[in-house]
């Protein structure tokens, strides 16, 4: 494989350039931390903007950070911790699901991925954070967006690159928002409800005005799969419903109370406060459950997002009939499955899981899968036609020449 | 002044009375409006210095005649200008002579509340408060919340991705809003998003949103309700010099707060709020700030006091403090008139909005003045201070010869120093045809051109809504061409796919 690593935002621009005028196509990375989610792409160049690395202007007063695309995420969250600042949407680290080391991902996988955590009921997802970029399309650099949030000027193309797995632009530079951390936090933990009742749970707590900010559903066998602080929950022998609150302690001591007080038909909870708390969510954030190194590492993992009311039932389900474990985040509305591979079920449950999503309106991805199941298994979402065409124009007027990451979003069909 | 639109097309113009007859046979009985006198209310939107009757009016009613008329429009090669309430103040519905002018005013009805999965389902032409009034008997509300919102429609919303006080804490349209129905130009209806949280491949309705009504027609929407905070207290703080104001906004952001509303006027826009609703403004200051806290009341009486302190800590002349809704209420009464108050105490005034880093509120209320004295002409300024979204008042009288050029100008001058600050030409009013000729200050040909392909892939004969937002109109297969130039090739050996 041959690499080419960009010194700085001009060295993208040509290899990008030259890339086009070659039909060469490259593959876009930074740490390569999430190279094995998607499909093969067909390449066989490297295009690492690792080194574009620098933080150019962080602003703690005006709540922003600029930084390149190849900047460490673990760098630039250690930066904003300095400030006791942080990103709101809490990107995921999915170094522990997919099996590579800890610590790697650059703030440009985490924007192309846009995997946000459970904060992101609350604050919004990666694309709500995204307030400008630098980037290099097929066509060459452009600016999208600016560095302030009210902002209408032009098609908002950040909502684009967020989640876009680098097949529009190779972003160089960007622009994110920062918020304030909370002062405390506390989590009440809800003992032995089954999924369909935990949904019920957090759609009461999430309809309440106590101002939740975390909302997931771990069963019994998944916290037995887990280390660290989820496996801590295993020992009671029951599912837990986690639900946490907050910011200044009087006020999260005084909701915490009010909302055990709304949920008590689902039971007496119990608290766990500040960094035992922070614990738990990080592992939740993380999909600790069904780590690589765990019980459950070699099972497919997918990702399902779902009108949050109606993932209790459907995870539910899904776990029964596949004999898998599935974990539920953002009050229902983000479910992690993970199902036992069998020479019965050559799709990872591909098609039947998304027939059974299509009536409610959700959609899933293969995160975690073989090299093999993800050459034939469509590892995205399969879309409408009419979506879809319009979704490949979308593409096209970034990049009609499929040169970057050609292949990943889009199975090739086997010849 | 005068602003150049595309230019009409005679043949479509000579072809009027069969184009009107071809409509009514899609949109039958009133939908189909053609007469000069019954298409007057449709000449201009909130933007009112600029009109242009229509060529025809068509109000449909469900989504296929939507589709329909597009699709007829497509075929035909007849541009069409999309409209809500038109109240944007940005000229993003101003007519074309030869365009159908389409009014979404007929889908007002509200689809489906689903309180468990915290979304309403809607018809575009819903006013934005509507939505908060129709849940909030369950303690429910929608978020956004624009100054027009008595009047302006949530289709209107998506389109220009409106704003409103309180987006400091919960966001701006694009961060409340799930999914859509969209129709293209060419008459295909799509379903984008929806109930659930995330939308599967790119993030269209990102995209939509905040397009001012050139990429499709939004004939449903999904929008995502919150439960309203337990409680909400506001601080009225009196400041003698703006930059004080200016430092004090800093600090409370800087101390980790971010409330709900954080607004400021200066002391033209105080005098004229007083005047008007009697609040209670105190008329010896050079600068109010209205800070709100909303959350749990023992949340917001800590955050009170803590506001109260950095106030003082900036030398903050007067504080209030409101004991009760009715006094919050009172607060916000003359920040929320401040712009018909203005209204009052001038002829005529244009409303500008720039947005600027926080950190440049001082330096730009600095260059505001000067370019006040050097135009001659008054100005009032409100803000929201706490994401820097300037609007200020610029005051003139349009019976004066040369007085609404040099208004404009002024206007410019006031977007081009916010960019230089850092910031950008709108926060929440829209480009339209009010900023379209400013663009250039803020984007280079480049960034322009990546903007107008990504419109090329909705309607790539230009026929929705031209001539808004993009100074100059480029044919779609030349902004598609990739301009190769020469150069090394970084690698040279490998074999091509």
């Amino acid at each position: 494989m041959n690499t080419l690593k960009a010194g700085d935002a001009k060295d993208v621009e040509d290899a990008v350039r030259a890339a086009v005028a070659g039909d060469q196509p490259l593959e876009i990375i930074g740490h390569g931390s999430k190279r094995s989610i998607g499909h093969a792409m067909t390449t066989n160049a490297v295009l690492d903007v690792s080194a574009l690395n620098a933080v150019t202007c962080y602003e703690p007063h005006e709540l922003i950070v600029t930084v390149q695309a190849g900047a460490p995420l673990d760098e630039v969250v250690s930066l904003l911790d300095s400030r006791n600042q942080a990103f709101a949407f809490e990107p995921m680290d999915t170094a522990a699901l997919l099996g590579v080391r800890s610590g790697r991902g650059t703030i440009g996988g985490m924007i192309g991925a846009g995997l946000a955590g459970p904060r992101r009921i609350k604050a919004g997802g990666v694309r709500d954070h995204l307030l400008g970029a630098h980037a290099v399309s097929g066509f060459g650099g452009f600016k999208a967006g600016g560095r302030v949030v009210k902002n209408v000027t032009g098609y908002d193309l950040c909502k684009l690159l967020a989640g876009s797995w680098g097949t529009l632009a190779v972003m160089t530079e960007v622009t994110l928002k920062v918020m304030p951390k909370a002062e405390t936090e506390r989590t009440l933990v809800l003992n032995g409800l089954d999924d369909v009742t935990a949904n019920r749970a957090m759609t009461a707590a999430l309809g309440s005005p106590y101002d939740v900010s975390g909302a997931a559903h771990m069963p019994h066998a998944a916290l037995t799969a887990a280390r660290g602080a989820l496996a801590v929950l295993a020992s009671t022998g029951q599912a837990a419903t986690l639900l946490r609150l907050e910011g200044i302690a009087a006020s999260v001591a005084h909701r915490g109370a009010a909302l055990a007080a709304h949920l008590a038909p689902f039971g007496a909870g119990e608290f766990v406060e500040d960094a035992v708390s922070a614990a738990l969510w990080r592992d939740v954030r993380d999909v600790a459950p069904f780590a690589a190194d765990g019980p459950l590492g070699v099972w497919p993992v997918w990702r399902i997002v779902c009108p949050p009311a109606s993932g209790g039932a459907f995870g539910q389900a899904l776990a029964r009939e596949t004999g898998g474990e599935v974990i539920y985040d953002w009050a229902g509305g983000l479910l992690w499955a993970a199902l036992p591979p069998s020479v019965d079920v050559v799709d990872a449950h591909a098609a039947s899981l998304r027939r059974r999503l299509a009536p409610l309106g959700g959609h899933a991805i293969l995160l975690r899968a073989g090299e093999e199941l993800r050459r034939t298994v469509d590892v995205f979402h399969p879309q409408a036609k009419g979506v879809a065409a319009l979704a490949e124009r979308v593409r096209q007027s970034f990049d009609p020449g499929s040169i970057l990451n050609r292949g990943r979003l889009t199975r090739t069909p086997i010849s | 002044m005068t602003i150049m639109m595309p230019a009409s097309d005679q043949t479509v113009l000579d072809r009027r009375d069969a184009i009107v007859a071809d409509l009514r046979a899609i949109v039958p009985g009133e939908g189909v409006i053609s007469s000069a006198a019954e298409m007057l209310p449709y000449e201009s939107d909130a933007l009112t210095a600029y009109r242009q009757p229509p060529m025809v009016v068509v109000l449909p009613e469900t989504t296929e005649q939507v589709s329909r008329v597009l699709k007829y429009c497509f075929d035909n090669g007849i541009k069409v200008v999309p409209r809500g309430s038109g109240t944007s103040l940005s000229g993003g519905a101003l007519p074309l002579a030869d365009a159908v002018l389409l009014g979404l005013s007929k889908f007002k009805r509200i689809r489906e509340i689903d309180f468990d999965n915290r979304v309403v389902v809607t018809e575009p032409g819903v006013t934005n408060l509507a939505i908060s009034q129709a849940v909030a008997h369950a303690g429910f509300y929608y978020a956004p919340d624009p100054s027009s919102q008595i009047a302006c429609s949530i289709g209107g919303n998506i389109a220009e991705n409106s704003g409103g006080v309180h987006c400091l804490k919960y966001g701006m349209t694009t961060n409340n809003v799930l999914g859509c129905e969209l129709v293209l130009m060419s008459g295909e209806v799509l379903r984008i998003g929806g109930k659930a949280p995330e939308q599967a491949g790119y993030d269209l309705m990102g995209i939509i949103t905040g397009s001012e009504g050139l990429l499709g027609v939004v004939t449903e929407v999904t929008v995502r309700i919150l439960r309203k905070p337990e409680t909400a207290r506001a601080l009225m703080v009196g400041f003698s010099q703006v930059e004080a104001a200016g430092e004090c906004v800093a600090r409370v952001i800087g101390a980790g707060i971010i409330p709900g509303g954080m607004e400021m006027m200066d002391r033209p826009a105080i005098h004229a709020a007083e005047a008007f609703v009697n609040a209670g403004y105190p008329l010896d200051v050079e600068a109010l700030l209205i800070i709100e806290l909303d959350g749990s009341s023992i949340e917001v009486d800590e955050l009170i006091k803590r506001v109260e302190a950095i106030a003082l800590g900036c030398g903050s002349t007067t504080c209030r403090i409101s004991g009760s809704e009715a006094e919050r209420d009172l607060f916000w009464a003359g920040r929320k008139a401040a712009f018909p108050a203005v209204g009052r105490i001038s002829p005529d005034y244009i409303c500008m909005d720039g947005t600027i880093p926080r950190g440049a509120l001082p330096r730009a209320l600095a260059r505001i003045r000067e370019l006040s004295e050097k135009y001659g002409l008054g100005v009032a300024n409100v803000f929201h201070a706490g994401d820097g979204n300037l609007h200020p008042l610029i005051l003139y009288d349009a019976n004066k010869p040369g007085e609404m050029d040099k208004a404009e100008a002024f206007g410019a001058d006031i977007l081009r120093c916010c960019v230089e600050l850092g910031g950008v030409l709108t926060g929440e009013h829209g480009v339209g045809i009010e900023k379209r000729d400013l663009m250039p200050h803020m984007f280079s040909e480049a960034d322009l051109s990546q903007q107008q392909r990504l419109k090329c892939a909705f309607d790539a004969q230009g026929l929705l809504n031209p001539g808004k937002v993009f100074p100059t109109l480029h044919r779609c297969a030349e902004l598609g061409r990739v301009h190769v130039h020469g150069g090394r090739l970084p690698f040279p050996d490998l074999p091509r796919f």
